[in-house]
């Protein structure tokens, strides 16, 4: 069994010491390094190179997203989990645009802490589900305020099935093997389906998959 | 100062008004006593005149007895002589009514003459035809004639003091225009000096009161000026508390709620398992409350200013503004947002966010609307928001409440336009430009 070795930031001592202690009580995983702020993360995680680093969105020096962003930049395979105590949406699409493959509320990280650690270092997202609720439910709630048509009925089977495994963070290599088709013909469908759904990138595309709650 | 004007007016009026009268009755006067000399001096001229012609007549008809042969002729004479006695009697009578001083004298030799006069006929007209002709033309030529020459001549005289009465007359009128002339420029000049002090005295009040008005319109001015000082300086005392109170809920209270909850978590995990269901009931009742109350703490962070207008900028609190009334109150809230600069300063990103916030609850509390439409970009050099909503609308001009007021506060202490365009059954378009070029100067006062 490999371990998963986890890098913590927050600048509450207490905080991090309760989350070291959630973490500590699964056998695969190692805490690894501890910062108290943003430019202390960026140090550990580029030494460390850990598997997963959970980092406060406000945090002296150097906030959460920018240190996420300078992490993604260092191209380490380090996945990112943003920890905050925003659920909306913007916050969302902050941290997705910088790079994060998780988006963890504070006051839920006690029962969701475990289950992002082990989805984001798998290679997928995560998102705490009142926040994916909360998205879905606006969602729903514009469609039929607005009364406007769902633009995910105009998306052909292909379009959907290849949306699937564009938000669940597959590579291009990996979905041409499962569909079998070409990175060139992925390509084209990828584009059709983000025009048709009005979407301008993968960040967007992904919240757009949770308001569908396509993902968790 | 006041009564005093109005004692000078009054006074310069009573003066005109008595110079007037004054001038009118001294005229009136004036002529009356001119036409009376006048009349005067005609009746006693002709008075005179008749004593005079009879006079002579009377001695005419003298001669005419004189000379006569014939008795009954002679008598016609001499009762024609009579008659002609009878008016100078009766004209001397007259004239002896309307003596004046000067004429006593001359007037008495006159009656005492005429009656030595008459008396010196009276032998001569008991003559018979006889004597008449012997000795009337001595008669006449020694007695009745230098006799009348005396008494016309003495006639003459009053005449002549009669003329110089007139003239006397004539003076004394011509003193008493004098006179009136003098009278009439010293009331004149006195009016001059009366109205010229009266209109120094007016025109040194008017300019005092235009002075003094002008320093009070500057006070109020000032004051004005202060009040809009003082109701900004809330404004942003009221923001930048909010701001450290949104802050602290958030950061410390919330962090350490959230931190709480983690730590109750990891209680329970630790707890042996034969723990009874009494301490895990307790712990769990500690949990919901700190769920329950973190929750609260972030609502009430959010409504006093929410983070991602300091995170993220104005149009993602505006999203979320819009979202949250799309959730809470069930109407509609569509975010049309163009990209704004980068550098909007905090009071323009502050003041256009309160204005989303302030509108929409208005729409929430008066406009029963279904839906709002809310447009925010760049315009020319200005930032742009519009706010419509198809609800029940509202006469501006007179239900203009204190939010809207607020709204226009905020937006001319940053020198832009605010615009509400609404009646009756047609929605609220509420529109606001801020000038984005000032930005830098505005933000340096």
């Amino acid at each position: 069994m490999t371990t998963v070795r986890i890098v913590l930031a927050d600048d509450h001592t207490i905080m991090r010491h309760g989350l070291r202690l959630v973490l500590e009580r699964q056998p695969d995983f190692a805490v690894v390094g501890e910062a108290n702020n943003g430019r202390e993360a960026i140090d550990i995680v580029v030494r460390e190179n850990p598997d997963v680093a959970v980092i406060d969105i406000a945090m002296p020096l150097l906030n959460g997203i920018e240190a996420a962003k300078r992490i993604a930049e260092e191209r380490v395979k380090t996945a990112v989990v943003i920890l905050s105590m925003h659920s909306d949406e913007s916050y969302i699409l902050k941290a997705l645009r910088a790079g994060a493959r998780g988006y963890l509320l504070k006051d839920s990280a006690e029962i969701d802490l475990i289950q992002a650690i082990r989805a984001v270092s798998a290679g997928k997202a995560f998102f705490s589900p009142a926040v994916s609720s909360v998205l879905a439910d606006d969602y729903l709630r514009q469609i039929q305020q607005q009364g406007v048509e769902d633009p995910y009925e105009l998306l052909t089977a292909r379009e959907r099935e290849l949306l699937q495994l564009i938000v669940e963070l597959k590579s291009t290599k990996d979905i041409a093997g499962l569909l079998g088709i070409s990175p060139r013909t992925i390509d084209t469908h990828r584009g059709n389906l983000m025009q048709k759904l009005n979407v301008h990138s993968i960040p967007e595309l992904i919240l757009y998959a949770m308001r569908k709650r396509l993902i968790s | 100062m006041k009564r005093l004007l109005f004692m000078g007016f009054g006074g310069l009026l009573l003066l005109l008004a008595f110079t007037g009268l004054n001038a009118l009755s001294v005229l009136t006067r004036i002529q009356a006593r001119n036409e009376s000399i006048r009349k005067d001096y005609f009746n006693r001229d002709r008075i005179l005149e008749q004593l005079r012609s009879d006079i002579y007549l009377s001695g005419t008809y003298v001669r005419d007895f004189l000379l006569e042969r014939d008795p009954s002729l002679a008598d016609a004479h001499r009762k024609e002589l009579d008659d002609a006695r009878l008016r100078i009697d009766a004209n001397v009578s007259t004239y002896e009514g309307i003596l004046r001083g000067e004429e006593r004298l001359p007037f008495q030799r006159f009656t005492k003459e005429l009656k030595a006069y008459f008396n010196s006929l009276r032998p001569a007209l008991e003559w018979d035809a006889t004597q008449r002709q012997a000795l009337g033309y001595s008669f006449m030529k020694d007695s009745l004639l230098p006799r009348r020459m005396v008494i016309v001549q003495l006639a003459d005289r009053i005449s002549g003091v009669n003329q110089t009465q007139m003239d006397a007359g004539d003076k004394q009128v011509a003193i008493l225009f004098a006179e009136f002339r003098r009278s009439l420029i010293v009331l004149l000049v006195l009016t001059l000096i009366g109205g010229t002090l009266l209109a120094g005295g007016s025109i040194y009040r008017i300019l005092r009161l235009e002075r003094e008005s002008a320093q009070r319109f500057d006070e109020v001015e000032q004051a004005r000026g202060a009040l809009r000082h003082l109701s900004t300086r809330l404004i942003e005392v009221q923001e930048s508390e909010r701001r450290s109170l949104s802050r602290e809920l958030h950061d410390e209270v919330g962090q350490s709620l959230s931190a709480l909850l983690l730590g109750l978590g990891n209680v329970a995990a630790i707890l042996p398992p034969e723990t009874g269901g009494d301490a895990r009931g307790q712990l769990n009742d500690l949990r919901g409350l700190a769920e329950r109350t973190v929750a609260v703490v972030r609502d009430m962070s959010l409504l006093l200013r929410p983070s991602m207008l300091d995170d993220l900028g104005l149009i993602p609190a505006v999203q979320w503004q819009a979202r949250e009334v799309s959730r809470t109150k069930n109407i509609a809230v569509h975010v049309q947002a163009d990209a704004l600069p980068e550098d909007i300063p905090d009071e323009y990103k502050t003041c256009t966010y309160r204005i989303v916030q302030e509108a929409l609850h208005n729409v929430i509390r008066h406009a029963k609307a279904k839906s709002v439409r809310i447009h925010l970009g760049p315009h020319g050099n200005n930032l742009l928001l519009t706010i419509q909503d198809d609800g029940q609308g509202f006469i501006p001009e007179r239900e203009k409440g204190v939010g809207l007021l607020g709204m226009e506060e905020r937006v001319k202490h940053l020198h832009g336009s605010f615009h509400v365009d609404s009646s009756r059954g047609v929605g609220t378009l509420v529109r606001v430009e801020l000038p984005l070029s000032k930005v830098d100067a505005t933000v340096l006062t």
